[in-house]
């Protein structure tokens, strides 16, 4: 038996920097992970293939900094890389931080628009970041404690950035981040595949449409941390051992290929946890980076009142989004890209309708026939190549299960879909790989597969988050914490739920 | 009366909430002019006699939401208004069942539990959270919406008041409201009943009017807004007014008049007039030119703004926004004289249900599929119905024997896709026929018969609502009750309270907070802002004279 001040239970992305922030406060932690490796949803992957995440864009240097990661490091800076919107017509649209360009190189007409809607939702993103930056607003401390002054003082920040807009634009805010992406696009851009891949971006990974209200909030979402795409230098591996490091620099424990059986309870506060393999670790503090279905059955459920209960079996978390590996038979650049745009995100979205037509079928627990696509192609450690492909929708909960009959299909419609764009990327193929959503969900424990372990959808956000009365991480028994995707701010390769879970059970537990 | 050329103010339009906004000046001692383009009076909510014999409510069909505190502010009971709620509904399904749904709590309760006992117990936690919901936002219907990036004393106090009541819920409470308000219908439904019949049953509340589909985010609120009524004190009811909808105008029209009120219909506004930057009059269609120190506009904004008013002078966000506001034809409508009671053969003798609204949606994928239909440019296969056959309870409304029935069609879209082709001129007599026959079918699952029982039939796609009424699309709310067009953002952000950027200028009509249905609050709301801004002003003085 060994005794920890805390046990991280989960060693994804969140997990690791929950584990390492403890870990610089003094506390002496254990961060226990099921798989070999660490990494969870971010690094994982199968036979070689790429892992399920690809790239770099909401990594958070706050939630770095404090697990002791240097956020210049070479691995996250790695390399930045510019969008291309596939056309059919061979006519591809390259976006850069600068602006819209046509493939040979002129500018494109939305360019300016594109820049104007970008740069918005950026300033507006920098706003929500500061929400981010701390537990949802409530809880119950005093009225003049330290925690509800701080509090007040950080949404009174929010409320002079809202001032700082001025007027019009605080009121233009307060309409358009409850509003859907399709009609905000459109208000300023003709529907193409500009406006499409500002729509793609905002659904990914997302159980919703364009035309959803509150979709333009997660377009927000996405560019919080200034929008820019990375490949980091060696992948997400090299990502993930980097905080890794991290954790082992904060003095963690680490022991992967451990599954926890059960947290202890004892008097209505955690004592720790059993492992599946007999061992019993001791902590007053368990972090769980697990959803929080998953979280409550390691405690039993008969600690959590009905209306928790009914609660937390309500949250929706319905992946949608799938992944499909394309091995490529060489090194040899993809047909119809120019050699600059080898390393580049490719989208496919012709339009915002095509976006949500692509959605419908998945409302109906059908695949979409014609899938929104982000693709991007790397290279992996044994020198094989591949286009690591984001597939949307195919719901983690498809009529007739996903046989492998199922799987071979969205294989064929991804390469199909892909091939119409880059003619010729068909006889470059030697392989696929389909990793859905029901695989990622039975991997990683994500409920449903799904990147958030939550939908972000507005009635799951913030104080909602993953559902009321359960915002401030602190779930179910004393010294008992969530701090996955599920939990404010939500998920991405950021780190930020991991690390706010963790300074708010070390507040707790003063 | 005999017509002046100057008013103290001039409302465009004698919809209920353009009547309810002269009712309250002309009360307040204003002299006041309505002038309606169409040859009689009431907008949407209007009564008509298209058929020897039966009357249409053309339109609106029902009522519940129009505020008691107007009802008893204008004296309606005594200019002849009688609201008689009905009680009850149902969804008939293709296999020759239903679900009823009873006022009466027990007989609800049964008819439940005989589509699962569980949706039966769940009923009351359901019931419980809307009508928590209703009387949360009742008391905000009748107020202005701040302005949040406002510091104006007005607009803090009524933050204020904002922040109080959401404080007075408490946390938990607090939690469940700003959820409910940002979630789709569907998912609050799946929450709480695991039958289809029964969801969606109780769905279509929550799209109605809507550009929406169950599972939408903000669906939820639209139903809260269908519930938010009341009859008597029934909160949530629903009922018909004796002599259809057009009752509801004609008696906010009396008390108009009774006070002194001047109505002018068959010309409408072919102009607003301003000069710099301040309102004059209003110059008809027909030549007529009035002057008034204040116009009120019961058109939608759009309407309002992009046909009638000089947008020269005018700040180009605001005409942006407007010129982006949502306001989506998504409703048709299909009223019907029938020459006998139609053949129910799911439902009992004598059952009750069959003077509420009913449905033959099954199930909330089916309703859900109906949007996508909509979202590509057609009128849904399987569309949601609300029919009602008032005729049943007003006798007012068809000859003896005889029956009318009224019938909410949706989703329609205004600018029809034909071979690929979006636009409201592809909605051809043929096209129409075609869609009331796909009605006609839905129809037939209630009632077989349908057919043979109809005398006339009078089918209105958006585009004639449109047309006839003046609802830019046909949308019955003058704008789509999403969040980001409710409350401070209705109709724009910055203009949420009734005043536009030309001195004088109002609007009084759906388009404002709250929004639309037969509820007569914005029509109240912009009469309230246009005593409290004019008087202050002291413009009135010169015209009280």
């Amino acid at each position: 038996m060994s005794n920890f001040d805390a046990i991280v239970v989960g060693g994804g992305i969140n997990g690791l920097v929950a584990g390492a922030v403890l870990g610089r406060k003094g506390k002496k932690v254990c961060i226990i992970e099921r798989a070999d490796r660490f990494g969870g949803m971010a690094s994982y992957a199968v036979d070689g293939g790429p892992s399920l995440a690809h790239a770099l864009y909401n990594l958070s240097p706050r939630a770095l900094k404090d697990a002791g990661i240097d956020v210049d490091r070479a691995t996250f800076t790695g390399q930045q890389i510019d969008t291309v919107s596939l056309a059919d017509d061979g006519n591809h649209i390259v976006f850069k931080a600068n602006g819209v360009y046509w493939n040979d190189g002129s500018q494109h007409p939305q360019s300016k628009a594109w820049c104007e809607l970008i740069q918005r939702f950026k300033t507006y993103g920098g706003l929500l970041r500061q929400l981010a930056e701390a537990p949802p607003p409530g809880g119950h401390s005093a009225s003049l404690s330290r925690a509800r002054l701080a509090e007040m003082l950080r949404l009174a920040k929010v409320g002079i950035g809202l001032k700082m807009l001025g007027k019009s634009e605080m009121r233009r805010f307060l309409q358009v981040v409850l509003s859907n992406v399709y009609d905000i696009v459109l208000d300023d851009l003709p529907d193409g595949p500009v406006a499409g891949m500002l729509a793609a971006d905002a659904i990914r990974g997302a159980a919703t449409g364009p035309r959803s209200p509150g979709t333009v909030f997660n377009l927000i979402y996405r560019l919080g941390h200034g929008g820019t795409i990375t490949q980091p230098t060696g992948g997400m591996t090299a990502v993930v051992d980097t905080l890794v490091d991290g954790a082992k620099a904060a003095d963690c424990t680490l022991l992967p290929g451990t599954e926890v059986s059960r947290i202890l309870v004892d008097l209505d506060a955690v004592t720790g946890v059993q492992t599946a393999d007999g061992q019993t670790l001791r902590a007053p503090l368990v972090l769980s980076n697990l959803a929080s279905p998953l979280t409550s059955q390691l405690t039993g459920p008969s600690l959590f009142d009905i209306e928790a209960t009914r609660r937390i079996r309500n949250i929706r978390a319905r992946g949608t989004a799938a992944k499909v590996n394309l091995r490529l038979k060489d090194a040899s650049p993809l047909p119809g890209l120019k050699s600059e745009q080898k390393d580049a995100r490719l989208i496919y979205a012709p339009s915002a309708d095509y976006v949500e037509a692509a959605f419908n079928p998945a409302k109906y627990r059908e695949m979409s026939k014609a899938p929104v696509i982000e693709a991007l192609r790397t290279e992996q450690p044994d020198g094989s190549h591949w286009v690591s492909a984001i597939v949307q929708y195919a719901p983690s909960d498809l009529d007739g299960g996903w046989t492998q009959e199922a799987q071979d299909r969205l294989a064929q419609i991804t390469v199909d879909t892909l091939d119409c764009a880059l003619p010729g990327l068909r006889e470059q193929i030697t392989d696929t790989q389909v990793i859905t959503p029901d695989q990622i969900a039975t991997a990683t424990g994500a409920p449903g597969g799904h990147w958030h372990h939550a939908e972000m959808s507005l009635d799951q956000l913030l104080t909602l988050r993953p559902a009321n009365g359960i915002s401030r991480y602190a779930f179910g028994p004393k010294g008992l914490f969530l701090c996955g995707a599920a939990t404010h701010p939500g998920g991405d390769v950021m780190g930020l739920a991991g690390r706010n879970a963790a300074l708010m059970a070390l507040e707790v537990q003063k | 009366m005999a017509l002046e050329s100057r008013y103290d103010a001039i409302v465009a339009g004698a919809g209920h909430n353009g009547l309810t906004a002269a009712a309250y000046m002309a009360r307040a001692g204003m002299n006041v002019l309505v002038v309606e383009k169409n040859g009689w009076i009431g907008g949407a909510a209007v009564s008509r006699s298209l058929h020897e014999g039966w009357t249409y409510s053309n339109c609106s069909y029902v009522c519940s939401l129009l505020r008691r505190e107007i009802a008893r502010d204008l004296d309606l009971p005594k200019y002849g208004l009688q609201v008689i709620p009905y009680e009850g509904g149902a969804s008939f399904t293709r296999d020759g069942d239903h679900f009823a749904y009873y006022s009466d709590h027990n007989a609800l309760r049964r008819e439940m539990a005989r589509h699962s006992a569980r949706d039966a117990d769940a009923y009351r936690a359901y019931s419980q959270a809307i009508m928590r919901q209703c009387r949360f936002i009742r008391p905000f219907l009748l107020r202005d919406a701040p302005d949040p990036a406002s510091l104006r004393p007005r607009d803090l106090g009524e933050l204020a008041y904002l922040v109080k009541k959401a404080h007075g819920l408490g946390s938990r409470e607090l939690g469940e409201t700003l959820k409910f308000w940002t979630m789709s219908i569907g998912d609050f439904l799946d929450e709480h009943f695991e039958n289809g019949l029964i969801k969606a049953h109780l769905a279509g509340s929550g799209i109605i009017g809507t550009g929406l589909g169950v599972y939408s985010p903000g669906t939820a609120y639209v139903l809260l807004h269908h519930y938010m009524g009341d009859i008597d004190g029934g909160i949530g009811a629903w009922g018909f007014a004796r002599g259809g909808m057009g009752a509801i105008s004609n008696a906010i029209a009396a008390s108009f008049k009774d006070h002194g009120g001047t109505i002018h219909t068959g010309a409408g506004v072919e102009k607003i007039l301003s000069k710099d930057g301040r309102v004059q009059g209003v110059a008809l269609e027909d030549g007529k030119v009035f002057y008034a120190p204040v116009v009120a506009s019961n058109m939608d904004i759009k309407r309002t703004i992009q046909h009638h008013v000089d947008t020269t002078d005018l700040p180009h966000d605001f005409t942006k926004a407007v010129n982006n506001f949502k306001i989506r034809g998504s409703s048709a409508k299909l009223n019907i004289s029938l020459d006998q009671f139609p053949d129910f053969p799911a439902a009992p003798e004598h059952t009750s249900f069959l003077r509420g609204d009913m449905h033959v949606s099954e199930s909330l994928f089916e309703l859900e599929r109906a949007y996508d239909d909509w979202k590509d440019g057609r009128w849904s296969e399987k569309p949601y119905i609300d029919m009602l056959i008032p005729s049943q309870i007003d006798p007012t409304m068809a000859p003896t024997g005889a029956h009318m029935m009224t019938v909410f069609v949706q989703y329609a879209p205004y600018d029809l896709n034909v071979d690929g082709t979006r636009s409201a001129d592809n909605w051809t007599d043929a096209q129409r026929n075609a869609m009331a026959d796909t009605v006609l079918n839905q129809i037939s699952v209630a009632c077989p018969d349908i057919r043979d029982r109809v005398v006339h039939m009078e089918v209105r796609s958006p585009l004639e609502i449109e047309r006839e009424v003046g609802l830019t699309e046909g949308n019955i709310f003058q704008g789509e009750l999403t969040f980001d067009q409710l409350f401070f953002n209705r109709p724009v952000p910055g203009w949420s309270q009734y005043s536009l950027p030309i001195k004088g200028l109002y609007l009084c009509g759906s388009s404002a907070h709250p929004g639309g249905g037969v509820m007569g609050a914005p029509g109240a709301n912009a009469a309230r802002a246009i005593l409290r801004h004019e008087t202050r002003h002291g413009r009135m003085k010169g015209y009280a004279a």
